[in-house]
C-alpha cells in the first residue's frame, strides 16, 4: 500500500517516539491484564481465606501493601498510557504540519494549468479535511491495529498452550470475520471516496459563494444561492449517511460473530468441561481472556471502515503531493547577473490555451529602459503575451528572451525578481497596505514603501485613510476602490525596483489626472526599467518608444505614435480618432 | 471598520456560556422523537445484556455440573438470542442516531449559510474569507457527533450512574459513601482545569481559522506569489501559522488527555479504600465479607461509566468551542434587512431621487453630507470625479447595500428601506468593478441575472454586448466550461460576460461601476451602440473615466469630496469651466 508507506516516510524524525509509543501502548495493556491480580491477593489472602481473620490481624502490612501496590500500579500505568497518548499527539501532529507545510509549499509551486484543473474549495478540502484524516489514522488507526494483533496473537498461543483443540474451536470464527469484512471493505471504500468527493464540492460551493457574494448580492440571488447549497449540504449529508449504513449493514454480523465466540466457548468448553478434557479451573481461564480475542475481531470492523476513510483522503492528498509543475528552473540554468539589464526578445511566438491558439507567430525586441505600449481588441491575447515573460506559462512555440537568454534557461527566481507586473486582475492580500505594497520585498523600508506609494500616487488617498499604511484591507483588496486597489498594486510591482515593468492596464480605473501624474512619476523612476504597457487609451500609450497592435494573436501594427497614425486603415488610427472625438459621434 | 487578517485571532467576547448548549438542544430537540426511540432502544439493551451473565452463570453451576449436553446447548442458543437480540437494539440505535447527527449539522449548516446570505458585504469585507468557509465546512462537521450520540449516552451513563448508586446505597451506604469520596475531588478537578482546557480549545480554533484563512488566500492569490517569487516567505509564513495551531493542539490535548488518568486514578484508589475501610475500619465483625467483595465490585462499576462522561465532557468542551464560533456567526446582526411588514416595491418606472442624504460608513468619517438630487425614469447619469470621493457609494445606496445615516433614497417616491431587498434589488442591474464568474458554463454565468432566461433570449443578450462573437469561437461556444482560474478568459471578456448578465435580468434600473473599463476602445464603441438601445428606458447610472462613455450621458455629476460640485449636460459643464472643464481637457493634452 503505496499510501502507508508514504505515510511512514512523512513520520522521518518521529519515528523513533512513534515506535516508542506504541511500545508502551503494550505495556500497558498487559498491565490491564494483570491489575486484577492484587484484587484477587486481597480478595484470596483476608476473605474468602479459612484464616482470613488471622491473617487480617497478622498481616496488615501485606494488606496495605496490596492497596498500595493497587494504587501504586494504576498510576503507573496511566501515567505510561497518558505519556503514550501524549506522543502520538506529537508524533501526528508533527507529521500532520510536516505534511501540511509541505502541500501548501509545493501547491504554491504549481502552474496556472494546475489552478486551472483544480478548484480552490477542493484544494481547501484536501489541505483541511483530508490532511486531519490522515492525522486521525496515525494518531489511532495504528495504534489500535498494533494492539489488536498483539493482543490476539499472544492469547492465541496461550491457548494452544492451554488445549490446542478449544483454541481451535474458538479460532474457528476467524475466517469468518476476515470473509466478512472483506466483503464490507469491497463495498465502503467507493463510499468514502464519494463522501469526500461531496465534502470538496460543499466546500466549493460555499467558497464560490463567499468570493461572489457581491454578485449574489447585485442580483438578488441569495435565495437562489440557498437553494444550490442545500442541494450540495443534502448530497454531503445523504452520503455520510449511506457510508454509516453500509458500515451498520455490516455491523450485526460482525458483532455477532465477535460476541459469538462466548457461545462457542460456552457450549464448546462445556462439552469438554463434560467430557473431562477440560478442568473447570482451565475453562476459568479461557473464558477470562476471551475479550482478548473478541475485541480485536471486534476492532477489524471499525479499523476498515477507518482505514478506507483513511485510503480516500490520503489518495487526493497524495494527488497534490506529488503534483510537480512543468515550469521549473532548468538544471544547465546559464549564469545571469542578479540584476537584468532589461531587454526583451520575442522570436516567432505562439502560445496556445488549451485548444484555443492564442499567440501566433509574434516576434519583436524591446531594449533596455524602452517603453512598450500594447493595445488590442478584448481577447487578443494582449495578457497572454505579458504572461510569457515572467514564465506564468511557456510558448508552444517560438522563443522568449530576456537579455538574450531564453527564459527557460533563466532561474525563475532571478527572472521573477527582476519582473514587476501589475496585473489587470488586481489581487491585494487581507493584509496592511504597508503588507501590500511590501510584498516582493518584506525587509523593505517604511520610507520606501511611502517612496513608491507615491509614485503610484497613491500616498495621497491612503495618509486620508484612518490607520493609513497599517490599514488592513480585506481579501482581494475589497473595501477599497478599483482605482485604488490599482495603484496600490503598481506600487507593488514598482516596490522590487524592476528591471522589467509590466503594467497591464493598471490605469483603466484611475481618472484621467491621476494617470497623468502616473505617467510622469513612472517617466522619473530613479532606476533604469523596461516598461510594457497594456493600454486601452491612446493616453496611456502614445508617449512610448514603440507601440504593438495585437490583432487576433498576431502582430497587426508596430510603431511610434506618428508612425502608427499615418496608417489610416489601421487600429490604432482608428482608436485615435474615436476618444478624440473626431468621428462623427458614434452614437447620435 | 477594524479588519481581521490571517494572524489575528478573532477574540470572542461571550464568556462560556451553559446556553449554548441550550441553543444547540434547540438543534436537537427537533429531533426529540427519535432520540427517545434510542434512548428506549439502548436502555433495552442494557437490560437484555443483564441476561448474559445469568445465563453463562447458570450453565456453568448448574447444567455442565449436571453434565446435561441438551441444557448447554440450549444455553448456549438463549446466550446467542440475547447477543442477536442486543446487538439488533444496537444496530437500530445507531442507524436512528447517525441519521439524527447529519439532520442536526444539516440543519445548523443550512441555518448559518441563510444568515451568510443575509450578511451585508461589509462582514464579508473585514475578515479573510477562509475564516467564514471555516465555520461552514470544519466546525460544523466537528461537532455532529457530540450533538447525536454524545448526547446519548450522556443520557444512559447518568442513568447507569444512578442505578449504580442506588443499589450501593442499599447495600452499605457508609462504604457507599467511601465510593461517593471520588466524585467532588473530581468534580474539583474538572472546575479546575474547565476554564482552562476551553481556552485553550478556543485558542485551537483560532489558530486553525488562522491557518485556513492564510491557505484560501494562498490559493486565490498564488500567481502574484509567483510573480513576485515569495513562495518561500509564504510558505514559512504558513509554516509559523502551522506552528502556532499544533503548539496549542498540544497544550488543549494535554487537558483533555490529563482527565480520564485522574478518573482512573481516583477509582484505583477507591477501590484499595474500600478493602482499607471494609477490613480495617469498619472491620469484617460488623460487615459482612460479601459486601465487601461486592462493593469493590460496584466500585469499579461505579468509576465506568464516570469515565465514559469524562471522556464525553471532553467531546462537550471541544464541541462547545465550535458552537461558541458557530452562534457568534449566526449572532452577526443583519445591517441591511428588511424593514418589519416591509412591502413588495411594485414595478417601478425608475425616478430616482436622494432626499438631503448623508452618509457615514463609520461615525469618524462622513462620506455624502445632506446630498439631494433627483434623476427622472429613462434618464442616464454619468458620476465623474477623483478616485474614492464616493461615486460608488452614492450607487451603493441606491441598490441600497448600505443604509443611509439620515435622509433617504426613493424611487418612484418610495423610500428603498421600506420594500423587501429583493423586490428592491431584483428591479436593478448592478455591474460591479470586479466582474465576478462563478465556475460552470459561460451559458450559466449569464443565466444568473435572469434564472428563467431561455437560451435564445441568453445569445440577444450577448450579441448586444459583442460577446456573442468570442463565445462562439470558443470551440464549445456557450457551453465553455469558465474555470475558477479564469484563464479561458481575459479580464475584458469577463466584463462582457458580466454585462451580458445584467442585462438578461431586464432591469429598469442600471447601475455601471467602471463596468467597461478593460474592454478595449473598438469593443467599448460596439459595445455603445448595444449600450444605447440597453440604456432606452432604463434609468441609468454610471460611473467611468471615459469620456467617450461619459459625454452622451443625458446628466453628468460631477462628485468631488465636497459633494456633487456641478450637474449638467456634457455642453453645460464644459461652459461652466470647472471641476469637469479641467478633467476633460486634461485628456486632451
Amino acid at each position: 500500500m503505496f499510501q502507508v508507506k508514504w505515510i511512514w516516510e512523512n513520520l522521518r524524525g518521529y519515528r523513533g517516539r512513534y515506535i516508542f509509543a506504541l511500545f508502551l501502548t503494550m505495556l500497558t495493556q498487559i498491565m490491564y491484564i494483570a491489575n486484577p491480580i492484587f484484587g484477587q491477593q486481597i480478595v484470596d489472602t483476608f476473605i474468602y481465606n479459612d484464616r482470613a481473620a488471622e491473617n487480617l490481624a497478622e498481616k496488615r502490612d501485606l494488606l496495605i501493601i496490596l492497596c498500595g501496590c493497587m494504587i501504586g500500579f494504576t498510576v503507573v500505568r496511566t501515567a505510561m498510557q497518558f505519556s503514550a497518548n501524549m506522543l502520538y499527539e506529537t508524533c501526528s501532529q508533527g507529521m500532520l504540519a510536516k505534511i501540511r507545510n509541505y502541500l501548501f509549499a509545493n501547491v504554491q509551486k504549481q502552474d496556472m494549468t494546475f489552478y486551472d484543473k483544480n478548484r480552490t474549495g477542493d484544494l481547501m478540502t484536501r489541505l483541511s479535511g483530508d490532511v486531519d484524516m490522515v492525522r486521525h489514522s496515525v494518531a489511532w488507526i495504528i495504534k489500535t491495529l498494533l494492539e489488536s494483533i498483539v493482543l490476539f496473537t499472544t492469547t492465541t498461543i496461550y491457548f494452544f498452550v492451554l488445549d490446542p483443540l478449544m483454541a481451535l474451536c474458538l479460532l474457528a470464527l476467524t475466517p469468518v470475520i476476515f470473509i466478512i469484512t472483506g466483503m464490507f471493505r469491497k463495498e465502503v471504500g467507493p463510499k468514502y471516496v464519494d463522501l469526500r468527493e461531496r465534502l470538496s464540492r460543499l466546500n466549493t460551493r460555499a467558497q464560490e459563494n463567499i468570493s461572489g457574494n457581491r454578485v449574489v448580492r447585485a442580483f438578488a440571488r441569495e435565495d437562489y444561492e440557498i437553494d444550490l447549497f442545500r442541494e450540495k449540504n443534502e448530497d454531503y449529508a445523504k452520503a455520510n449517511k449511506t457510508a454509516a449504513m453500509t458500515w451498520l449493514k455490516y455491523f450485526p454480523f460482525i458483532e455477532t460473530t465477535a460476541q459469538g465466540l462466548t457461545v462457542v466457548q460456552l457450549i464448546a468448553g462445556g462439552i469438554f468441561v463434560i467430557t473431562g478434557r477440560l478442568t473447570m479451573g482451565e475453562y476459568v481461564a479461557f473464558s477470562g481472556l476471551i475479550w482478548t480475542l473478541s475485541n480485536p475481531m471486534r476492532n477489524v470492523g471499525t479499523l476498515i471502515n477507518d482505514l478506507q476513510r483513511f485510503m480516500a483522503s490520503a489518495t487526493k492528498i497524495i494527488e497534490v503531493y506529488y503534483s510537480r509543475p512543468f515550469i521549473v528552473d532548468r538544471v544547465d540554468a546559464e549564469k545571469m547577473p542578479e540584476r537584468l539589464k532589461g531587454s526583451i526578445e520575442f522570436r516567432n511566438v505562439s502560445f496556445k490555451y488549451e485548444d484555443n491558439e492564442v499567440l501566433k507567430n509574434v516576434s519583436f525586441k524591446i531594449e533596455p529602459g524602452e517603453t512598450v505600449a500594447i493595445m488590442g481588441e478584448t481577447g487578443s491575447g494582449k495578457t497572454s503575451l505579458i504572461n510569457l515573460i515572467p514564465r506564468l506559462y511557456d510558448p508552444c512555440g517560438g522563443e522568449v528572451l530576456v537579455d538574450g537568454v531564453n527564459v527557460r534557461f533563466i532561474k525563475l527566481k532571478t527572472l521573477r525578481k527582476n519582473i514587476g507586473v501589475a496585473m489587470q486582475d488586481v489581487l491585494l492580500w487581507s493584509d496592511t497596505i504597508d503588507g501590500n505594497i511590501a510584498f516582493g520585498r518584506s525587509d523593505m523600508s517604511e520610507e520606501d514603501v511611502r517612496l513608491f506609494a507615491k509614485a503610484a500616487d497613491a500616498a495621497e488617498f491612503i495618509d486620508n485613510l484612518n490607520e493609513g499604511y497599517e490599514t488592513i484591507i480585506g481579501e482581494r483588496g475589497v473595501g477599497l476602490s478599483g482605482g485604488q486597489k490599482q495603484r496600490i498594486s503598481l506600487a507593488r510591482a514598482l516596490a522590487i525596483r524592476p528591471s522589467i515593468l509590466i503594467l497591464d492596464d493598471t490605469t483603466s480605473a484611475v481618472d484621467l489626472e491621476t494617470e497623468k501624474q502616473i505617467q510622469d512619476n513612472l517617466a522619473a523612476l530613479d532606476f533604469k526599467c523596461t516598461k510594457i504597457i497594456i493600454a486601452q487609451r491612446i493616453s496611456s500609450a502614445k508617449d512610448a518608444d514603440k507601440i504593438i497592435i495585437l490583432k487576433g494573436g498576431k502582430i497587426s501594427e508596430i510603431g511610434t505614435h506618428e508612425e502608427l497614425l499615418r496608417n489610416e486603415n489601421g487600429y490604432y488610427k482608428e482608436i485615435f480618432d474615436l476618444q478624440n472625438g473626431a468621428v462623427p459621434d458614434f452614437a447620435n | 471598520m477594524a479588519r481581521n487578517k490571517y494572524d489575528i485571532d478573532e477574540a470572542l467576547e461571550s464568556p462560556f456560556d451553559i446556553r449554548h448548549l441550550k441553543r444547540a438542544m434547540v438543534y436537537v430537540s427537533r429531533y426529540k422523537g427519535r432520540m427517545i426511540i434510542s434512548l428506549l432502544l439502548s436502555a433495552a439493551a442494557v437490560v437484555i445484556g443483564l441476561f448474559a451473565p445469568v445465563i453463562t452463570q447458570h450453565a456453568l453451576d448448574v447444567t455442565i455440573p449436571n453434565k446435561d449436553i441438551p441444557g448447554l446447548i440450549l444455553m448456549a442458543a438463549l446466550l446467542l438470542l440475547t447477543i442477536v437480540v442486543n446487538i439488533t437494539f444496537a444496530t437500530i440505535r445507531s442507524r436512528i442516531m447517525t441519521k439524527v447527527g447529519q439532520d442536526i449539522i444539516f440543519d445548523i449548516r443550512t441555518d448559518l449559510f441563510e444568515h451568510l446570505q443575509r450578511l451585508s458585504f461589509e462582514y464579508y469585507d473585514s475578515r479573510p474569507h477562509g475564516k467564514i468557509l471555516v465555520r461552514i465546512i470544519n466546525y460544523i462537521n466537528s461537532v455532529s457527533d457530540t450533538l447525536s450520540n454524545g448526547i446519548i449516552t450522556f443520557i444512559l451513563e447518568l442513568f447507569n450512574l444512578i442505578f449504580i448508586a442506588v443499589f450501593m446505597f442499599a447495600m452499605h451506604w457508609r462504604m457507599a459513601l467511601v465510593i461517593m469520596a471520588g466524585v467532588p475531588v473530581l468534580a474539583c478537578f474538572i472546575l479546575i482545569i474547565k476554564n482552562k482546557q476551553r481556552k485553550a480549545w478556543q485558542k485551537v480554533n483560532n489558530k486553525s481559522s488562522n491557518l485556513n484563512a492564510y491557505l484560501h488566500e494562498g490559493i486565490v492569490g498564488v500567481i502574484v506569489t509567483q510573480l513576485f517569487s515569495r513562495e518561500e516567505e509564504n510558505a514559512e509564513i504558513f509554516g509559523k501559522l502551522s506552528e502556532a495551531y499544533r503548539h496549542d493542539w498540544m497544550k488543549a490535548v494535554t487537558y483533555n488527555n490529563l482527565l480520564w488518568p485522574m478518573v482512573d486514578t481516583i477509582s484505583a484508589i477507591i477501590s484499595a479504600a474500600i478493602y482499607f475501610v471494609g477490613l480495617l475500619i469498619i472491620g469484617p465483625a460488623s460487615v459482612s465479607l460479601g459486601t465487601i467483595v461486592a462493593m469493590s465490585s460496584y466500585a469499579s462499576r461505579f468509576w465506568q461509566p464516570i469515565l465514559t462522561l469524562a471522556n464525553l465532557f471532553n467531546n462537550f468542551v471541544n464541541a462547545v468551542s465550535y458552537l461558541e464560533r458557530i452562534f457568534e456567526t449566526l449572532d452577526e446582526p443583519v445591517k441591511v434587512s428588511d424593514k418589519e411588514g416591509a412591502g413588495e416595491l411594485p414595478k417601478i418606472e425608475g425616478n430616482v431621487r436622494f432626499d438631503n442624504v448623508t452618509f457615514a460608513y463609520d461615525e469618524s468619517k462622513t462620506i455624502l453630507e445632506n446630498l439631494s438630487f433627483s434623476v427622472k425614469k429613462g434618464e442616464s447619469v454619468a458620476l465623474v470625479g477623483p478616485t474614492g470621493a464616493g461615486k460608488t457609494t452614492i450607487v451603493n445606496l441606491i441598490s441600497r447595500f448600505y443604509d443611509v445615516t439620515g435622509g433617504a433614497v426613493l424611487i418612484d417616491e418610495h423610500n428603498v428601506s421600506d420594500v423587501t431587498l429583493r423586490s428592491l434589488r431584483s428591479q436593478m442591474g448592478i455591474m460591479l468593478q470586479d466582474s465576478v464568474v462563478f465556475s460552470g458554463t459561460i451559458e450559466e454565468n449569464i443565466r444568473y441575472g435572469r434564472l428563467d432566461a431561455t437560451h435564445e433570449e441568453i445569445v440577444r443578450a450577448c450579441r448586444t454586448v459583442c460577446a456573442d462573437e468570442f463565445i462562439r469561437e470558443f470551440p464549445k461556444g456557450y457551453d465553455t466550461e469558465i474555470t475558477e482560474g479564469g484563464s479561458t478568459l481575459s479580464q475584458g471578456q469577463k466584463q462582457l460576460i458580466a454585462f451580458a448578465r445584467t442585462l438578461v435580468s431586464d432591469p429598469k434600473i442600471l447601475v455601471l461601476d467602471e463596468a467597461t473599463s478593460s474592454i478595449d476602445a473598438r469593443t467599448e464603441r460596439l459595445l455603445q451602440e448595444g449600450l444605447q438601445r440597453l440604456l432606452e428606458g432604463r434609468t441609468s447610472f454610471i460611473i467611468a473615466h471615459r469620456l467617450s462613455t461619459i459625454q452622451n450621458c443625458d446628466k453628468i455629476m460631477y462628485v468631488s469630496d465636497r459633494g456633487i460640485t456641478e450637474c449638467g449636460t456634457h455642453e453645460e459643464l464644459l461652459a461652466k469651466k470647472g471641476d469637469y472643464y479641467k478633467l476633460y481637457n486634461s485628456r486632451a493634452s
